[in-house]
């Protein structure tokens, strides 16, 4: 073991990477608690609430308070599950979350994997997400919840095809699907400007990929009960809840290098200012859009949102396509 | 032989790849069988990686594992979701699907030998570092018509398969 280790990679590095992905694991889980914790306080405030402020000073520990009983609780099974699909299936949905963020570059030197096609392996990635949802939906063995994991697989998969189209006009800009060539890109002018349109269709694109407020049908708890993971508790629900946060973590950390421009700084006199708090300042940004949303918006109904991707939001998405090959086209002198 | 990394993950790979489809065959429930696929266009994806071709390997998550895994899914629930597999009689099959695969094998086994594999081009870094412009590149000179022709040949199956499905809806 120790000679095959030593062939190709060393086992200090071997070592480095695993203690890279731990740190980025409990960074990603310091995220998800105060996620949590923001989006009570800032709703409640939206809703001329308190939100929590028992736990801790400000109730911050309330999250920790919540994880904790989620993990004491007992691990239920329904009789007539499917047991081995019950048991895969939160696996299914969380480690693609996980696995996407290995792309992610948060400033120039702090990133994992330099990937060619970034921005693709994304995207695949994220697919296999709803197999696991489905399969959840499935396994449980309950009506609601595979109305839920249904409902969540067409609308995953029909707000993937905008989505992935509304990034065909920046991959035609840049030349690259690499995410710091992108960013690299960005110098000048950030991409919100010369692809509005495209962000918007990202945008709301993202914001039914998440599953959250307004596309939250697959959870809509006054019709579904919970949706696919309503058979889940303790240890298993922890782990979709976790996955569907740790998506918004990746979504964020995505508009923010697709659209806002990275770790670049607003101006380049703001340059003193260390590209990880830009990162962080804009990432937070989007957060936020996604809490005041939640308190705004109400939910959609199942085939408004089917004929809104398809019939709205994928011509607005090939419109952008066309727009910004004319003008590259044009740019570059062919036309 | 000389065992690295990359011989390790291939044999981890490849056994996973033979096993998914073996599972797959061998399963009753539908629902499971599709599961064992997708662990099998995963494994595939992932001996691409091992050749270095990134651009397919996430091609094969995104076709593969994402959307006809789920198209199986969605069609098989959209059935009659706890469909059992009344199980095919095995009597008296065994020896011609033996002597079947073994012709398989020697034909396919033949054809590996005796194919003259192109030696590795020089600029065999350039490839690593950006196939997917390459690839493009490729696809939209040399190998146009052929492209073309596909994108042709899946038009027209899309349009087959609206037309059959107008058809039973008519008749209801």
């Amino acid at each position: 073991m120790e000679q095959l280790l030593q062939q190709s990679t060393s086992l200090s590095t071997v070592m480095m990477f695993a203690a890279g992905a731990v740190v980025l694991l409990l960074i990603v889980l310091g995220f998800v608690t105060y996620a949590i914790y923001f989006e009570r306080k800032v709703i409640g405030w939206m809703q001329l609430r308190v939100g929590p402020n028992r736990v801790g000073p400000l109730g911050l520990l309330q999250t920790v308070a919540d994880v904790a009983k989620l993990l004491l609780k007992e691990d239920t099974r329904p009789k007539h599950a499917d047991k081995a699909l019950f048991a895969l299936a939160p696996v299914l949905a969380y480690a693609p979350a996980f696995a996407v963020l290995a792309v992610i570059p948060f400033t120039d030197t702090l990133h994992f994997a330099d990937l060619g096609v970034g921005i693709l392996y994304y995207i695949a990635l994220s697919g296999i997400t709803v197999l696991g949802v489905i399969t959840a939906g499935w396994a449980s063995n309950n009506k609601y919840s595979l109305i839920g994991g249904l409902r969540s697989a067409a609308q995953m998969i029909s707000y993937e095809v905008p989505l992935v189209m509304s990034v065909v006009g920046i991959i035609l800009m840049t030349g690259s699907l690499n995410l710091k060539e992108i960013v690299y890109a960005q110098q000048d002018v950030w991409n919100i400007v010369p692809q509005f349109l495209g962000f918007i269709v990202f945008i709301i694109a993202a914001q039914a990929e998440l599953n959250r407020t307004p596309f939250d049908l697959p959870e809509a708890e006054s019709e579904l009960v919970a949706g696919y993971h309503v058979e889940y508790s303790g240890f298993r629900f922890a782990m979709f809840m976790l996955a569907e946060y740790v998506y918004m973590f990746g979504m964020g950390a995505l508009v923010t290098i697709l659209f806002l421009g990275g770790w670049l700084p607003i101006h380049p006199a703001l340059d003193f200012i260390p590209p990880v708090v830009w990162f962080i300042l804009k990432f937070s940004l989007y957060v936020f859009f996604q809490f005041w949303l939640r308190a705004t918006m109400p939910r959609l109904r199942a085939d408004q949102l089917m004929s809104f991707a398809w019939k709205g939001l994928l011509p607005l998405a090939l419109v952008n396509i066309m727009l910004t090959a004319i003008f590259i086209s044009y740019q570059s002198g062919m036309m | 032989m000389q065992v690295s990394g990359t011989f390790l993950a291939f044999a981890v790979l490849s056994l996973l790849t033979i096993g998914g489809a073996v599972f797959m065959i061998s399963f009753t429930r539908v629902v499971h069988m599709v599961i064992s696929l997708g662990v099998t266009f995963l494994s595939i994806a992932g001996l691409f990686v091992l050749l270095e071709a990134e651009f397919v390997a996430i091609s094969q998550i995104l076709v593969y594992s994402g959307a006809i895994s789920i198209l199986m899914l969605f069609g098989i629930m959209l059935t009659k979701h706890d469909a059992k597999d009344e199980g095919v009689s095995k009597a008296n099959k065994g020896w011609l699907s033996i002597l079947v695969v073994a012709v398989f094998f020697v034909i396919a086994f033949w054809g590996i030998q005796s194919t003259p594999w192109v030696a590795p081009p020089d600029n065999a870094a350039a490839v690593q570092e950006d196939n997917a412009t390459q690839l493009g590149v490729e696809i939209f000179t040399r190998f146009v018509i052929p492209f073309e022709l596909t994108s042709v040949l899946l038009l027209v199956a899309l349009v087959g398969a609206i037309i059959l499905a107008k058809k039973e809806e008519d008749n209801e």
